[in-house]
Formats: C-alpha cells, sequence, structure tokens
C-alpha cells in the first residue's frame, strides 16, 4: 500500500516556494509558463499525498481538476499567448533574485506567526504546508504589486490562486464538489480573461508594461 | 411554488445570456433579435425578481436547491434592486448602444457579445444575492468581476483596456482575500457543525456561531472586508473604482454602482452576522466605522477635485458606500434599518445618474467641465433629470436619500457619535459644494458651439424618467411592503434569524430613531406633499 508522512507533504510544499521563485525570475518568458506548470504538479502530487493521509477521497477528484486546469490547460493559454509576444517587448524583471528570496522568506514568516493563531485541531499537524500555503498567496499579491510586465502579473494571480487552492485543499477539502468544481473554473476563466486582455492591450497599446497603463488619473 | 420561480430567476438570465452570445452569427438579423432577447431577459428578470420578494414577504423565506439558494428579507431588498434597476438600466441600454452602433464604436458582433455580458453580469449578481452556500457566494462574486471586466473594456480603446486591466487584477486579489476569509468561517464551521454539507450553509454557521472559535472569525472577518471592500470600492482599496466607472459604458457603469457595489456589501454583511454571533458586534461595528469614515472622507475629498462628472459620480459612489457601511458601523436596529434603507435610495438615484452621464456623453462626446456647458439650451429634460439626481444625491428634500441620511444622522446621535455624526455632516456639506459646482457649469452655463440643442430620444429619457419617479415616491412615502422587508432584513442582519422577519419584531418601529427621523422629515415636506393632486 503507498503510504506518506506529513513530512513528506510539507517538504513538497517547500518545493512551491521554489518553483514559485523559478517562475517569476526566469528569463525567457515562455519558460514561466513551463515552470508554472511544473509548480502545479507539485501541487497535484500534493493533494494526491493529502488524500492518502486524510483518506479524503475527495482530494482525488481535486487533483484530477488541479492536474487538467493548473497543469495543463492554464500553462498551455499562458505559453500560447506568450509565444505571441517579442522577447524585446517584454519588460525587464522588477524584482532582483535576491529581492525575490527575502520576500518570499518574509510571506514564509508571516504567515508561519499567523497560522500559529489559528486553532483547528484537524489541520495541527500541517501548520507547515498552511503557513507556505498562505505564503505563497501573499508571494502572488507581491509578485503583481511589484511586477511591470502584465503577463508576469498574470502569472502572480496563478501564484496566488495556486496558494489559495492549497489552503483550500488542507482545511475546507470535504466541502460539496460543486464548491471545488466552482472555485477551479473561476480560476481558469479569470487566467483565460486576463490573457485575453492582456493580448489586447499589447496589440492596442504596443506595451505589457502595467507602468505605460497612466492614461487615467486623479 | 416560489422556490421554482427562485430557480428560474438564475436560470433566464444565464440561458438568455448564451443565446445573445449566438446571435453575432445572425448576420443582419442580429440588432433585431439580440434586443428582443435582452428585453425579454430584463423584463422576466424584473417580473421573477418581484415574484421572489413577493414570496419572502408571504413566507419568509424562499429556497431552493437543498437550501443552497435562500433568500430572506435582506436578500429580497437586493434581489429587488437587481430586479428593477436591471430591467429600467436595461431599458435604457438598447438606445444607448443603439447610438454606440451609430457612431461606429459598436457591430454587430459587439453589440451581442454587450448583451450576452449584460445578462451574465445579471445572473452572477443575482447568484451572490440568492447564494447560501458561502463559498457558491466567493465563486459568484469572483464571477461578476469576470462577467464584468470584458464590459469595462468592451470600446478596446487604450483608457478602456487600461480601465479593465486595473479592474480585472485589483479585484482578482481583493477577492483572494475574501476567499481566505471564507475557508476560514467555513473549516471552523466544520470543526463546530461535523458536517461538511452544513457547515458551507450560511443559515447554519449563523445558527452556530456562539460555538465558533473568536480569534478565526476575527481574522477571517479582516480578510473578508479587504477581500469584498475591494469589490465595493471601500478606501483604500478602489484603486480600479473611478477608472472602470468611468470608462465602462454607462448603462454598465450604472450597474456596477447601483448593484454590484451592493451586492458585495451584501457578502461583508452576512459575514458580519456570523462574526457578530460569535463575539458581539463591537468588533464588526469598530471596523466598519473606519473602514465607513474614511471612504466617506476620500470619496469626499476626491469628489471635490474633479472637472469630470463621470469621475465624481464614481466618487460619489465610495462616498455613499462608506456612509452605508458608517450607518452599519453606528449599528443597533436604527443604524442597520437606516444604513439599507440608504443602500437602496443611493441604488436607484446612482442608475438614474449614471444613465444621465450617458446622455450627456451621447450630446457632447464628453465629460468634462470644460466642455459640457448650457445644458439646459441644449438638453432640457437631461437637465431637468441631472439636477434632480444631484439635488437627491446630496441628500436635499422631497428626494428618497433626504430620509435615509436623516435616519443615519439621527441614529448616530442616538447612540452618541456626537462629533463623528458633525464631521460627517461636514463631509456632506462638501458633496453639496462639489455637485453644485457642477450644476452651475453644466447646466446653466452658455452651450457651446457646433451642438445640436434637442434632447436625447425618449427611450434614453423613458427609464431614467420611471426612475425619477420611484426617487419621489420613495421620498415621500415608503409602501408598508417595504417597510416589512425593512423591518426584516434589519432582523436578518443583526440575529441571522429569518423568523424575525415573520414575527414582524418590527426593529422599525421598536427603534425610537426611526420614528423620530421620518416624522421631522414628513414635518419638512409636509406642505408640498400636500400640494399632490392624489393626496
Amino acid at each position: 500500500m503507498f503510504t506518506v508522512s506529513i513530512n513528506e507533504v510539507n517538504s513538497l510544499c517547500g518545493l512551491l516556494i521554489i518553483t514559485s521563485l523559478l517562475v517569476i525570475e526566469t528569463k525567457k518568458a515562455r519558460w514561466s509558463a513551463i515552470f508554472y506548470s511544473l509548480q502545479s504538479l507539485v501541487l497535484v502530487l500534493i493533494f494526491l499525498s493529502l488524500a492518502v493521509l486524510m483518506q479524503a477521497n475527495q482530494l482525488y477528484l481535486w487533483a484530477a481538476s488541479a492536474f487538467v486546469t493548473k497543469a495543463v490547460l492554464v500553462p498551455l493559454i499562458l505559453y500560447r499567448a506568450l509565444s505571441r509576444v517579442e522577447e524585446a517587448d517584454m519588460p525587464k524583471n522588477a524584482m532582483s533574485p535576491v529581492a525575490a528570496i527575502l520576500i518570499a522568506a518574509a510571506s514564509v514568516a508571516v504567515s508561519f506567526f499567523v497560522v500559529d493563531q489559528i486553532q483547528i485541531a484537524a489541520v495541527a499537524p500541517f501548520k507547515p504546508a498552511l503557513a507556505i500555503s498562505i505564503a505563497h498567496f501573499f508571494f502572488g499579491v507581491l509578485c503583481i504589486l511589484t511586477q511591470r510586465n502584465i503577463y508576469k502579473q498574470i502569472l502572480g494571480v496563478c501564484l496566488m490562486e495556486n496558494g489559495a487552492h492549497l489552503t483550500l485543499a488542507l482545511l475546507a477539502y470535504n466541502a460539496p464538489e460543486l464548491v471545488e468544481v466552482g472555485v477551479a473554473t473561476d480560476a481558469l476563466f479569470a487566467v483565460l480573461l486576463m490573457v485575453i486582455l492582456g493580448g489586447q492591450i499589447y496589440r492596442t497599446l504596443h506595451t505589457l508594461d502595467s507602468s505605460d497603463l497612466t492614461t487615467l488619473k486623479g | 411554488m416560489y422556490s421554482t420561480y427562485l430557480i428560474w430567476l438564475l436560470l433566464i438570465p444565464l440561458i438568455l445570456s448564451l443565446l445573445a452570445f449566438a446571435t453575432r452569427w445572425l448576420g443582419k438579423a442580429t440588432r433585431r433579435v439580440v434586443e428582443i432577447l435582452h428585453l425579454v431577459c430584463v423584463t422576466l428578470v424584473l417580473v421573477l425578481s418581484l415574484v421572489v420578494v413577493q414570496g419572502v414577504l408571504v413566507q419568509g423565506v424562499v429556497v431552493a436547491l437543498g437550501n443552497w439558494l435562500h433568500v430572506d428579507s435582506l436578500g429580497a431588498i437586493f434581489v429587488l434592486i437587481v430586479g428593477v434597476v436591471g430591467f429600467l438600466v436595461g431599458l435604457y441600454s438598447i438606445s444607448y448602444i443603439r447610438n454606440d452602433m451609430e457612431t461606429g464604436e459598436f457591430d454587430n458582433a459587439k453589440m451581442s457579445l454587450y448583451y450576452g455580458l449584460f445578462s451574465l453580469f445579471l445572473f452572477t449578481m443575482l447568484l451572490v444575492v440568492t447564494a447560501n452556500n458561502i463559498i457558491m457566494m466567493w465563486v459568484a462574486v469572483e464571477a461578476t468581476t469576470l462577467g464584468s471586466a470584458f464590459l469595462v473594456g468592451i470600446y478596446g480603446k487604450r483608457s478602456s483596456l487600461e480601465a479593465a486591466w486595473k479592474y480585472i487584477v485589483i479585484c482578482t486579489v481583493g477577492i483572494g482575500f475574501g476567499l481566505y476569509g471564507t475557508i476560514l468561517v467555513y473549516a471552523d464551521a466544520v470543526n463546530v457543525l461535523q458536517e461538511p454539507r452544513l457547515a458551507a450553509l450560511w443559515t447554519e454557521i449563523v445558527k452556530n456561531a456562539q460555538a465558533l472559535d473568536p480569534t478565526l472569525m476575527k481574522m477571517a472577518f479582516v480578510f473578508v472586508l479587504i477581500g469584498f471592500g475591494t469589490k465595493a470600492g471601500l478606501f483604500p482599496m478602489h484603486g480600479w473604482l473611478p477608472d472602470a466607472y468611468t470608462e465602462a459604458p454607462s448603462p454598465v457603469t450604472a450597474m456596477l454602482s447601483a448593484v454590484l457595489l451592493n451586492c458585495s456589501l451584501l457578502v461583508i454583511f452576512r459575514f458580519a452576522t456570523i462574526v457578530n454571533g460569535c463575539i458581539g458586534p463591537a468588533f464588526t461595528q469598530t471596523l466598519f466605522l473606519v473602514f465607513g469614515t474614511l471612504s466617506l472622507g476620500a470619496g469626499v475629498f476626491f469628489m471635490f477635485m474633479q472637472r469630470d462628472i463621470k469621475r465624481l459620480l464614481a466618487y460619489s459612489s465610495m462616498e455613499n458606500a462608506g456612509l452605508i457601511i458608517l450607518a452599519f458601523g453606528i449599528g443597533g436596529p436604527a443604524g442597520i434599518a437606516a444604513g439599507l434603507l440608504q443602500l437602496l435610495n443611493q441604488s436607484l438615484v446612482k442608475a438614474l445618474m449614471f444613465c444621465t452621464s450617458g446622455n450627456i456623453l451621447i450630446k457632447y462626446r464628453s465629460w468634462n467641465l470644460d466642455k459640457v456647458r448650457g445644458m439646459l439650451q441644449i438638453a432640457p429634460v437631461t437637465s431637468l433629470l441631472l439636477i434632480c439626481g444631484m439635488l437627491a444625491l446630496v441628500g436635499a428634500p422631497p428626494f428618497n436619500i433626504f430620509i435615509s441620511k436623516l435616519l443615519i444622522i439621527s441614529a448616530g446621535l442616538q447612540v452618541g457619535y456626537v462629533w463623528l455624526m458633525i464631521l460627517c455632516l461636514l463631509l456632506l456639506m462638501v458633496v453639496f459644494t462639489a455637485f453644485f459646482r457642477v450644476l452651475g457649469s453644466a447646466v446653466f452655463g452658455d452651450h457651446p458651439e457646433g451642438i445640436a440643442k434637442g434632447d436625447v430620444n425618449i427611450l434614453a429619457l423613458a427609464p431614467l424618467a420611471i426612475l425619477l419617479v420611484i426617487i419621489l415616491v420613495l421620498g415621500i412615502y415608503i409602501p408598508p411592503q417595504l417597510i416589512t422587508l425593512l423591518n426584516g432584513a434589519t432582523g436578518v442582519a443583526m440575529t441571522g434569524d429569518p423568523a424575525s422577519q415573520v414575527a414582524g419584531a418590527s426593529f422599525w418601529q421598536n427603534s425610537p430613531a426611526l420614528p423620530t427621523g421620518l416624522t421631522q422629515a414628513k414635518a419638512f415636506f409636509a406642505p408640498l406633499a400636500n400640494l399632490l393632486p392624489w393626496k
């Protein structure tokens, strides 16, 4: 029988942060989509491990839907969109690798503090995983706030959603299936719409730099 | 019986939106078919929403789909807003979009997209106000962003794409915070209820709120307020609001301000009821007072700086959201009832004002006060609508907002927030100045050369005239059915108990502030009311 330990789940969660850094810091835009797919595969593995550990059959369904939407569809949409963009038009990374690592570390530290306040017996063994999921969410938010490249901002939303999805799996895996379908569908459509809008901005404004979007003020 | 109507209320706009999308392939028939579909959609939504509200008045609560859909008195007020405002703004849309077709802003494909998204937007908002499952509530709020983002950027210009981008990014991030709040409440509810399916239902969580973990609930509420407050445009999460409101087609702005903003507030109020049941109302009231005052103050400050009419109205929405939240911060039956009445009133006035701003654009091709002058000579009926709308927004009698603002101030004074209420009154005086500066310049000045005299067509004026009549009537007379709904809604917002509405505990009548406020209001404009022919 396939067995999984809590430590393995917590370690897999650590991998999420590393893959996030790769998504944000890679210089070749299309590689961001590939690294995001890799990260989503880690998320799928975490869902499968949690399904075994918590004997929660619903999480197998979650893993399947995360594989289809996050590991395949979203990266494919992003890859196709990024393929249409000239590398020269890509704004430079606003965050240096050192800054990104420091921000990721700060997010983890703050999240550990927050999670320490949460007293839910069922998730007590998974507190490190929970902290990392929240940190991942905040890292995504910070990525959106600091990146000028609108495609990196979309990836920031993706990272944020992966963090939220993991929190959902840890705290609400037993919610009705329709709820998970709704959350996953929203996430997929959010990325799809943002990619379409990003493409429109690129074609109309000939820029991918969000700091050029300054017509509206006051 | 009412359950079936509730399901159809959701299904109709969803089905008709899909049909509207498909009309783009009909060639020359597109325009006629999509307009008929749109008209059928908004009319059926109006009729079904009135039937569901009637159901709430008769039996207290209307539920469907195993309690996943639940409309109590609180939800009924929002269903009513979606139905009435959706119908009138939908009607106005037809004339507005025809004008866009004539000017070449829209083609057949864009028109199909617009009407399809409009119906989809109605569906998502109806899902927000009828959802009982808190996670589905979140899904529905996120869906409103996705449904409306393309409407904001539909013109495809530099500025509209920029506004749509800010809207979708900021709101998606904000709603992410809302998801965390929702998950925390759900996880704790599972702990308490031991039944995952029940733990997602707002009605069940509220019943067991006392057993929830206080620290978790405080944390969850902060996330919820930041998350859904972003959608409501509360300060300091309002960055997207002025841009999206200005760049969207005017009927869409009317829906964003008059309906969507309220939907987001409803979700916050639903979560506040849970948290209040767990730790008492002090925590949520403090946060409401802080965010309410900040939003009111910031909204007023930005309003005073504007020379663009639509942007001024956008900040006025922020100011009004602040005032509603402030009323909930004052709390008690008087504060909450006054806040709900203000919410209903401002919805109607904002729908009127944003549609009127659409008429201004049709005539002047601008909202800038340097260009919009002498409206009284160019478009007298639109001018009259603008004057009445602005008088209503500043809270002048005999318009509806006069009563709700008076009730909010009265409720605040009653619980001892004297300085805060004085500050509110001072801020509302600044609103008065900001609007009258606009009126003086836009309505009464000399009109610029090259603008043809003559108002917009009757189809663009009739829905606004109906809105104005409703605004005036609600300023003079609040129907007993609406008072029953407000009583029940106040009870639900305070206790979460739907029975409080059926028992008719009448917070409205038991609250000293409300009759006092109403008496004052009635005395103020009694001479005018006596002049009415039907008096």
